[in-house]
């Protein structure tokens, strides 16, 4: 499976990129997502699905299925939206609660097999400084997520990325 | 000065966040300062909560690392604590404490920048953060006395910052663990999601199930 999770307007978004990524699983704002409250009910109360009963208690599980993973978010602060990092947060059953050492540092061991791709394009006005924090975060992610960093790319404005779809 | 103690985790009772805020807020109180606390625990910011951080000289945060980040909730507050502080002309200090899951402080780095990055944007000043691992033994020695034991460490970085926050000083982020063994760490964070499990009628087996296309693995 090949997942984009993006925070663009669904209108536009349709408009725009749905017809180069027609193969494409999409999450998108559309629906209303709660924010992750940090209970860890996805590890000790039903491993590998969230707790909060909402259209993305199953992130883990479409994970799982993932061979591609493209991220579209406003640049924050050099961080993603709110949208994309609470599905991101949300994501947290994708792995196992227990520890193992990685390049000498502790990370979540990995609850499957798969191996995603991980793509992100950041758009909006960056500086400079959010840009190496933007790089830094998606390999961090990369590295607890058990996926490739595949690239990072900036775009001024989201109409940018037109013809630019994988 | 008036210090705005702000806690970032979702969680209304029981977060490490708040566990520090304690530990921080007699050290600052003892010097003289006046505290204001604001729990930020969802994603719409509170206008008395806007309000009162915007009356604050400075603004301290507390928070978990999410995802290498920020909790979403906090990045959307943020937002609009941007909208209302960029304007008052106040230059306001932020300083933040990011308390990790893993053992290495320094997982807090992007999540350290992150809040740099946004000071910038609202033309605040930023201090300093200081990155603490092994976050999740927080809540099981609150009751420990700050300094003893596997508190020491944590005591160094927040009389640190105490300080600094008195003298209006900057510096760079710190990292740092609680003093206690990475081996036990891991063990005990182990055994603590396998009680979980068996409190909520589950094997430890269930801890590692798979779900859909991928089950049988």
């Amino acid at each position: 499976m090949r997942l984009v999770i993006h925070d663009l307007e669904s209108d536009y978004f349709e408009q725009r990129f749905s017809g180069q990524l027609s193969n494409w699983h999409v999450i998108s704002p559309t629906t209303p997502i709660h924010h992750c409250l940090g209970c860890f009910g996805c590890w000790v109360k039903t491993p590998g699905a969230c707790v909060i009963q909402d259209q993305y208690a199953n992130l883990g599980e479409l994970l799982a299925l993932c061979q591609e993973v493209l991220i579209i978010s406003r640049c924050c602060y050099g961080g993603f939206s709110p949208f994309v990092k609470n599905v991101l947060d949300r994501s947290i059953p994708y792995i196992h609660p227990f520890f193992v050492n990685k390049h000498g540092e502790m990370h979540h061991r990995r609850r499957y097999s798969n191996r995603s791709r991980l793509k992100v394009w950041f758009y909006g006005e960056t500086t400079e400084h959010e840009k190496i924090t933007a790089l830094g975060l998606v390999q961090a992610n990369a590295v607890n997520f058990w996926w490739e960093a595949a690239g990072v790319e900036f775009y001024g404005d989201p109409a940018e990325m037109e013809g630019r779809m994988p | 000065m008036r210090i705005a103690l702000i806690n970032g985790s979702p969680k209304r009772r029981g977060s490490a966040s708040g566990c520090i805020l304690q530990h921080l807020q007699p050290l600052l109180e003892q010097d003289g300062h006046a505290t204001a606390a604001f729990s930020l625990h969802n994603p719409e910011l509170a206008p008395q909560d806007a309000q009162g951080i915007g009356e604050c000289d400075v603004l301290i945060f507390a928070l978990p690392l999410y995802v290498d980040g920020l909790p979403s909730h906090l990045v959307s507050c943020l937002m609009q604590l941007e909208e209302s502080l960029a304007g008052s002309g106040r230059r306001q200090t932020v300083y933040a404490i990011v308390n990790c899951g893993f053992y290495e402080g320094h997982q807090a780095k992007w999540a350290l920048n992150i809040l740099e990055n946004w000071c910038h944007r609202t033309g605040l000043r930023w201090g300093y953060g200081i990155g603490l691992g092994a976050g999740g033994m927080l809540l099981s020695v609150e009751n420990v006395p700050l300094g003893a034991g596997p508190t020491k460490s944590l005591a160094q970085a927040l009389r640190q910052l105490a300080s600094r926050v008195s003298q209006g000083a900057g510096g760079e982020n710190m990292f740092t663990t609680m003093n206690f063994p990475k081996l036990l760490y891991k063990l005990a964070a182990e055994i603590g999601w396998c009680r979980s499990a068996k409190a909520n009628g589950l094997k430890i087996r269930d801890l590692s199930k798979r779900r859909g296309a991928d089950s049988r693995g």
